[in-house]
This record gives structure tokens, C-alpha cells and sequence, in this order.
């Protein structure tokens, strides 16, 4: 080897601050990035959102952080004439998606050709079959597989992170599995490391959370929980069941209703659907008993998450205003939470 | 030669690949599986005679899988000890550890040291027969699993995740480590990095076995192993084996090659086939190609070190002695209040039945299964024990029992795991946020899988230090209900040790050191 002169040294010195600078230029290039992406996601937050939740939709994938949205120039839209929830009773699960989402204007209005679309189910146990209710019915979500490809979806992933048991098994034994590889999907198994830091901007609690890359990658995210309860939230819902995309979950426990809503405003669920055909109305979210289960055949569908969550509280025969996270939510302008005031379209198959 | 390496290379792949598959089968669906699949992945330690002979003498029962270990013995007495220079992965890994760069520092071993592995092996058998089987953590295999389970792989897990952990830190590299760690994940490590206790100390134990090579070669096989103790006195009658002829020009070459130094110098050069690993290194390098393996039985010849009466009554005496000693309690803290087994083991059945070999620790997905350090006394080294704080026992797995090699922990069905109490919740309401400081946390409840619940919520109005009245709802277990699974205790959000703990229920009462604070009327 040749001697390490002293010109050799500094070439080495130079050539390596050079690749370290250019790593910290390429660092700060994405976080401005981010941050406009979040002075968007601001925007949002405090523009047409009370008057008209409907015309949101419009925008997916904005804080999803896919495409760049200029919302100056989405359309008035045709939307403003369909119903901010719609809800369909008594038939077969499959059924009574498709025709509350028909009502809604069709899965085309939320899945573009192209997208990549993460559907949430509530699969928070490996515990119990689907008849338990602790975990969302699989039709239910093989409906929202079918109908999100049909669309034109490049791919749909489902997955939740159970607090119960492992992923896989969470997957095998509510049966969710089986029906989401059928209706083309996949299930993918959420890894304990690829969850990002990310701010929320409009949080004003919840200021930032480690939330799951896939979620934060994906244009479109379809939320399907089942109606359950829960002693502390009293009802697990809609923003409940976004507790499964972050990481740190007992640190939402400290004013829960508050930070759900904070979750909602970084997390935007494009499509809510409730499955109601089960509802579990004690021992939740875990379940067990088939007595704590009654079957409704409901199935609630919106773009708005405070008002599927609204109404799907109703259900339970429970003031919407009394969950603390839908007051809050209110509160922030997600959404109405009341049901007198909203546009819905009840469409009754049995 | 180029055959016993890849032979070696073979069966320390399989051993690594039995193990990985183990993991992943068991993490991906802990709760089905058939019997097959729990047994199969056992296949190394059911051919080894050592665990198995003592598995038999100390739980009294003929496991039908412990047959297996027949092969080992007939290959043995058919070519000598093969199992030591052609199977075993911890041979294996110490031949390949090069000891020869500190040759320089090679003190001269007495002879008299290999017939420590003659006397452990007694030791073993007859505390075998006195029930105990806590020495079998000196078995080559128990340490490799163990080794492996508890130091290796979380070693790379934790570093592999470090990594993409700081690589994460740069934004633009987010999506590539994404992808490479979908790859990984759940396919090689677990979605979420294992947790182990005293991973130091199993390493430790490992690269103190492995340092020994310095100052001979194979030292741990040629003076410690007790498997090799059992195989030595097996190979000394065994059909084919070492010969040096006659006419052997006494040259020595053979002498510093033999990894086992089982070629000695007495009269003239000669091979003990007890010490011989069929390695036949001598063969080639025999300039005059003396050395042959002739399938011929010779005479037994006994050696100094060999087992003899004195040696058979101070092994005797040990093991007496150490049972003793075990059983008399002197040596142990008494029962620890927090060693709790897996579902449907009892500490006494678990003690005479387990051979240490950790697999149940390697399964078990939320890493509840640890190995016994503290908790269980002297005897109990190295046995399972739940660690609810790490993991919980999880409502839907039955891995443990169906992994598990020698029946020490039973195969349940899911409906009875789920029976199974092994231990019961306690609420400290002196930490317990709702009861010490009036916060909102229903966490326990939530968690608790049984479907009544075994922890129900107390609504109280109460009165703050300041003033206000508030409602609030505070936890507590139903005790019929609870079967000590310990999700509670794991997920409680208490800083620290958790404020609501699994306590042995069998020892209540009992156990010396720790007061039980009550879990309601205080």
C-alpha cells in the first residue's frame, strides 16, 4: 500500500463531507416537501370543510401525501347533489355495499384508475370468528376489495395491527383473509418499523404520531370498522379505528376523544363504511360472547367520517354529541354530528 | 475430507433452517399447526441419546419420538462417533474456529481432563433417575438452540432494525428501506424485533465454549461434552474404526492433526476410538498411508481416563449430593411469586420433564416465554417461565405445547388453553392511574380477552384535590374469571412496572418476600 499522504487525506475528507452534504440537501429538499404538503392539508382544514363535508372527496391522496392537488381547480362538482351519507338495511352484506355506495355516487367517485387503495378493517384480535363481532365482517370488506379494483385500483391492500394475537392469525380467523385473496387483494402484515414520524399540522393535541408508511403512502384509504363498544370511547367507530395506522396506541388513551379527532384531520379516511350487519353491544372491542351480538343489517357509507360515526352512534341509541371524539371532531369541522341536519338516503333491500 | 466439510455445512443449515422454519411457522399461525409440523422441527434433539435417555429416567414415560435417538446410537456403534465430526452443529462451529493463530499460548492439558465428560454424563443419568434434569443445559444441542433463540437472532434482529431505523431518519430513503423491510418481515424476523432477557449471558456462556478452543483444538468435545462422554463410551465398541498398522514408521504427523487428539503415543502410536470423531484427517495425512478403517471389532481397551468404579462412585456421589441439595430447597429463594409457567405445565411435572432446549421460548410469538434465570432457583435454570411485561400469553396460541420436544409442556386444544389459569391479575391500586390519581385509563379492561371480562369497571363520583367532582371508572379483577394471561399486565400503561401484576395463584399465601396488596376492599 501506498503511503496516506496528506493530499490523499484531504480528497478523502472532501469526498466524504460531499456525500454527507448531499444526503442532508436531498433531507431538506423532502422536508420542504412535507411542510407544504401540510400548509395544504391547512388549508383544507379551515376552508369549505363545514359547509359542504361532500366536496372534499375531490382531493384524494392530498394528505395521504400522493399526488399534488391544486384544489382551485377541482370542479363544483355533481357531487353536491348526492347524499352526505347513505345507508342500506337487510340484505346480504355484499349487497348492501355496493348499493350504499352506488348511492354515494359509486366507488368510481373515490378510486381513480391507478390508485394504490389500503382499506382498514377493525381486525383488532385473533380471538373469535366474525360471528363475535370483534373483528369487521369479511364480505363486508371483500365487497370493498371488488368494488375498489373494479374501479380501476392498481392494488388494494388491507391491514390492521392487532393488539390481540398476531397479524396472520388476526387475518386467518376472522375470515378476512380468505375473502380479501379472493376478491383480489392483499393482506399485508404491518412491520413494527415502518412507521414514520409524521406532524399534524391542525392537531391540537396530538401534535405528531408514528404512522404507518403504507397509510401515508396510499391514494385512497377506505375505512371499514364494525360498530362496537368500548368502555372507555364507549363505541369504537369510524375514528377509533384509526388508532391501528399509528404506533404509539396506550399514549392516545389521555384524552382520547381530542386526539382521535387530531388523527382524523392527518389520516383522512376518503370513504367510510360501518358495518352494522353485526354490532357487538358489551364486553367489546375483544368480544367472546354471541349473546353481546346483534345483528342489524346495516350498512352506513359516507366521505364524511364524523357523520358515518354520527349516525352510526344512533344505532346504539346513543347521542352522537355524547362521544366525546364526535363532539370533537365538531368541534374541529370534520363534520356534523347531527343527523337532522344531514343529507342521507336510507335504502331498505329486505 | 471435502465430504465430512459439506456434510457439516449440511446438517448445520438444516439445524438453522429447522429453526427459522420453526419460528416462522409458529409466528404465522400459532394457534393451528399439526402435530407434525410441532414435532418435526424437533428432529435434531430427538436424535440425540443424551436428552432422551434422561428425558425417559426422570419423567418415568417412553416418549414413542425418543426411538429416533436409536439411529444415533446404532450409527454409533456401527462408525464410531460420527455424530461429533460429521453432524453436530456445535462441533461443527468449533471446528471452524480458527485456534491455531494463538497456538503459541497452547498450555498442555492432562490427559485426566477428558474424563470430566465421562463423569457430567454419569452425573447426568443418575440425577436423571433422581427426577432432576438441570444439568441438561449442558447439552450440545439445548446450548445451540438457546444460544441461537435468545442471542443470535435477536442480535441480528435488533441490529438489522437499528439500521433501518437510521436510514429511515433520511427521507428519501423511506420507500427503499420499505420495500427491503416488507422482505424481511415476517418472512426471516418477526414484524415486531424479539425481546429476550440476558442475551449477554447465553452469548457469554457460547463464546466462552467456543474461546476454550484456544487452548485446544475441539476442547469442549474433547474434555466437557457430556453427549460426547456418551457417544466416546458408545464408539469404543463400535465395528468400524481407526486402525494404525504395524509398520507404522512412528513419524508423529498424525499426532497435532487428530482434532480430538484421540491418536496417542504410548508404546507406539495408537487411535482410542472413544475419543475418534471419524474425522480421517489422520488418514490423509499419513505420509505412508498407515491409517485405515477397517470394519473389524477389536478389543476393548481401557484407557486411564476412561470411567472406572472410583470415577462411578464420585459421579454418584455428586449427583446425589446435588439433588439433595436441589430438593432440600437450601440452595433456592424460596418460590418466587412471579414464576409462572406456561398454560397447562405444573412447576413440579415441568422440572422432571423439561431438558432446557428453549424451543418454547423460540415459538412463542409475543415472547411471554422466557428462559428461567431467577425465577425459577438452581433447579430450575433455564426452564420456561412467562414474563408477562415482555408478552402476554396470547387467548389464540397454543404454540408452546405443540413445540414443545419431550411433552414437558402438554398439547392443549385451543378450548382448553383457554382454560388453563396460570396465574392471576393483582391491581396495585397505589400506581393504578384511575385509583391513584384519578385519570382516565380503562386500558385492562380493553385488553382482557375473556369474554365476560375478568376485569370489570367500578363507576365512582369522585372528588379531585381541587375540588371538582368527577366520574370516573376504576378497574377491578374478577378472580374467578381471570386465567393470568397477562395482556393486562403487559399493556398497562403504567410507567415502569406495570399496576397490575401476574402473581402464581398456586403460592398464595406462601411466598415469602412480597405482600400481596388486595384487589379490592382496602
Amino acid at each position: 500500500m501506498t503511503e496516506f499522504s496528506r493530499r490523499n487525506f484531504l480528497r478523502l475528507l472532501a469526498a466524504s463531507l460531499g456525500s454527507l452534504g448531499s444526503f442532508y440537501l436531498a433531507g431538506c429538499l423532502d422536508q420542504s416537501k412535507l411542510l407544504s404538503k401540510s400548509i395544504s392539508a391547512d388549508k383544507i382544514a379551515s376552508t369549505p370543510f363545514l359547509a359542504d363535508p361532500t366536496a372534499l372527496e375531490v382531493s384524494p391522496g392530498l394528505e395521504a401525501g400522493g399526488s399534488e392537488v391544486d384544489l382551485s381547480t377541482s370542479t363544483p362538482s355533481p357531487t353536491l347533489s348526492l347524499p352526505v351519507l347513505a345507508v342500506a338495511r337487510g340484505g346480504e352484506p355484499e349487497e348492501m355495499v355496493r348499493t350504499a355506495v352506488r348511492a354515494l355516487g359509486g366507488m368510481e367517485r373515490f378510486v381513480k384508475a391507478g390508485d394504490v387503495v389500503v382499506v382498514k378493517p377493525n381486525i383488532c384480535v385473533a380471538y373469535h370468528t366474525y360471528e363475535y363481532a370483534a373483528t369487521t365482517n369479511p364480505w363486508v370488506v371483500g365487497a370493498v376489495v371488488k368494488m375498489a379494483l373494479e374501479a380501476g385500483a392498481k392494488k388494494v391492500k388491507v391491514l390492521d395491527f392487532p393488539f390481540g394475537g398476531s397479524a396472520e392469525q388476526a387475518y386467518q380467523i376472522s375470515g378476512i383473509q380468505e375473502i380479501v385473496n379472493q376478491a383480489g387483494g392483499k393482506m399485508v402484515v404491518m412491520s413494527g418499523i415502518k412507521f414514520i414520524e409524521t406532524s399534524i399540522p391542525s392537531g391540537k393535541n396530538l401534535k405528531t404520531a408514528r404512522i404507518y408508511d403504507d397509510v401515508l403512502r396510499a391514494d385512497v384509504l377506505i375505512n371499514v370498522p364494525i360498530a362496537k363498544n368500548h368502555e372507555l370511547a364507549r363505541l369504537t367507530l369510524g375514528m377509533k379505528n384509526l388508532m391501528g395506522v399509528i404506533y404509539n396506541r396506550p399514549a392516545m388513551h389521555a384524552s382520547l376523544g381530542q386526539r382521535l379527532a387530531d388523527l382524523s384531520t392527518r389520516v383522512r379516511s376518503h370513504l367510510v363504511i360501518v358495518d352494522a350487519v353485526r354490532m357487538l353491544m358489551a364486553h367489546g372491542p375483544t368480544g367472546g360472547n354471541l349473546s353481546d351480538v346483534r345483528k342489524a343489517d346495516t350498512i352506513i357509507a359516507s366521505p364524511n367520517i364524523v357523520s358515518a360515526d354520527s349516525y352510526a352512534a344512533t344505532l346504539f341509541g346513543i347521542d352522537p354529541e355524547e362521544l366525546t371524539y364526535i363532539k370533537k371532531g365538531v368541534e374541529m369541522g370534520l363534520g356534523s354530528g347531527k343527523i337532522s341536519e344531514m343529507k342521507i338516503e336510507e335504502i331498505n333491500l329486505g | 475430507m471435502r465430504l465430512r466439510k459439506l456434510s457439516q455445512l449440511f446438517f448445520l443449515g438444516l439445524f438453522l433452517a429447522l429453526f427459522l422454519w420453526t419460528r416462522r411457522e409458529f409466528y404465522l399461525n400459532p394457534a393451528a399447526g399439526s402435530g407434525l409440523k410441532g414435532k418435526l422441527v424437533n428432529l435434531p434433539l430427538q436424535l440425540d441419546p443424551l436428552v432422551m435417555t434422561a428425558q425417559i429416567f426422570a419423567s418415568r414415560t417412553l416418549l414413542p419420538a425418543a426411538a429416533l435417538a436409536l439411529i444415533t446410537i446404532g450409527f454409533t456403534l456401527l462408525l464410531g462417533r460420527v455424530w461429533c465430526g460429521w453432524f453436530c452443529p456445535i462441533g461443527t462451529v468449533l471446528d471452524w474456529v480458527p485456534v491455531r493463530s494463538w497456538k503459541k499460548i497452547q498450555p498442555r492439558i492432562p490427559e485426566g481432563f477428558r474424563s470430566i465428560k465421562f463423569i457430567l454424563l454419569l452425573v447426568i443419568l443418575i440425577a436423571a433417575a433422581l427426577t432432576n434434569l438441570s444439568l441438561l443445559i449442558l447439552d450440545p444441542l439445548t446450548i445451540g438452540y438457546r444460544t441461537l433463540t435468545a442471542a443470535v437472532w435477536p442480535a441480528l434482529d435488533k441490529g438489522i432494525t437499528a439500521l433501518e431505523l437510521s436510514l429511515l431518519k433520511v427521507p428519501v430513503l423511506i420507500p427503499a428501506v420499505s420495500t427491503f423491510d416488507s422482505l424481511i418481515r415476517p418472512a426471516i424476523f418477526p414484524p415486531h424485533p424479539a425481546v429476550y432477557r440476558f442475551g449477554l449471558l447465553y452469548f457469554g456462556f457460547f463464546a466462552a465454549l467456543v474461546g476454550l478452543n484456544a487452548l485446544a483444538p475441539r476442547f469442549w468435545c474433547r474434555y466437557l461434552c457430556p453427549l460426547g462422554g456418551l457417544l466416546g463410551g458408545l464408539g469404543k465398541f463400535s465395528l468400524v474404526h481407526c486402525e494404525i498398522s504395524e509398520s507404522c514408521t512412528q513419524c508423529g504427523n498424525c499426532l497435532p492433526s487428530c482434532p480430538t487428539g484421540a491418536i496417542q503415543k504410548g508404546e507406539r502410536v495408537f487411535c482410542d476410538p472413544g475419543e475418534c470423531t471419524m474425522c480421517l484427517t489422520c488418514a490423509v495425512d499419513c505420509p505412508t498411508g498407515q491409517v485405515s478403517f477397517p470394519a473389524r471389532s477389536t478389543t476393548f481397551l481401557q484407557q486411564p481416563y476412561d470411567l472406572d468404579r472410583r470415577k462411578a462412585l464420585i459421579s454418584l456421589g455428586t449427583a446425589a449430593v446435588g439433588v439433595g441439595l436441589l430438593e432440600s430447597g437450601w440452595l433456592s429463594s424460596g418460590h418466587s411469586p412471579i414464576l409462572i409457567r406456561p398454560p397447562g405445565a405444573e412447576n413440579e411435572v415441568l422440572l422432571s420433564t423439561c431438558i432446557r432446549c428453549g424451543e418454547c421460548s423460540t415459538v412463542c410469538p409475543t415472547n411471554a416465554i422466557q428462559m428461567s434465570v431467577l425465577e425459577g432457583g438452581p433447579e430450575g435454570f433455564w426452564t420456561p417461565v412467562v414474563v408477562p411485561r415482555i408478552g402476554y400469553c396470547d387467548y389464540s396460541c397454543r404454540a408452546c405445547g405443540q413445540v414443545c420436544p419431550v411433552d414437558a409442556l402438554p398439547t392443549l386444544t385451543l378450548e382448553e388453553k383457554r382454560q388453563q389459569v396460570i396465574g392471576k391479575a393483582e391491581i396495585d391500586q397505589d400506581r393504578c392511574l384511575p385509583w391513584a390519581e384519578n385519570t382516565e385509563c380503562i386500558v385492562c379492561e380493553e385488553m382482557c380477552p375473556i369474554p365476560d371480562k375478568a376485569i370489570e369497571l367500578e363507576i365512582v363520583d369522585i372528588q379531585t384535590a381541587t375540588g371538582e367532582w368527577k366520574v370516573i371508572q376504576r378497574p377491578k379483577v374478577i378472580q374467578q374469571l381471570c386465567i393470568g394471561c397477562g395482556i393486562c399486565e403487559n399493556k398497562c400503561p403504567a410507567a415502569g412496572e406495570a399496576a397490575i401484576r401476574i402473581i402464581t395463584h398456586k403460592h398464595e399465601g406462601q411466598s415469602g418476600g412480597r405482600k400481596h396488596r388486595g384487589t379490592g376492599n382496602s
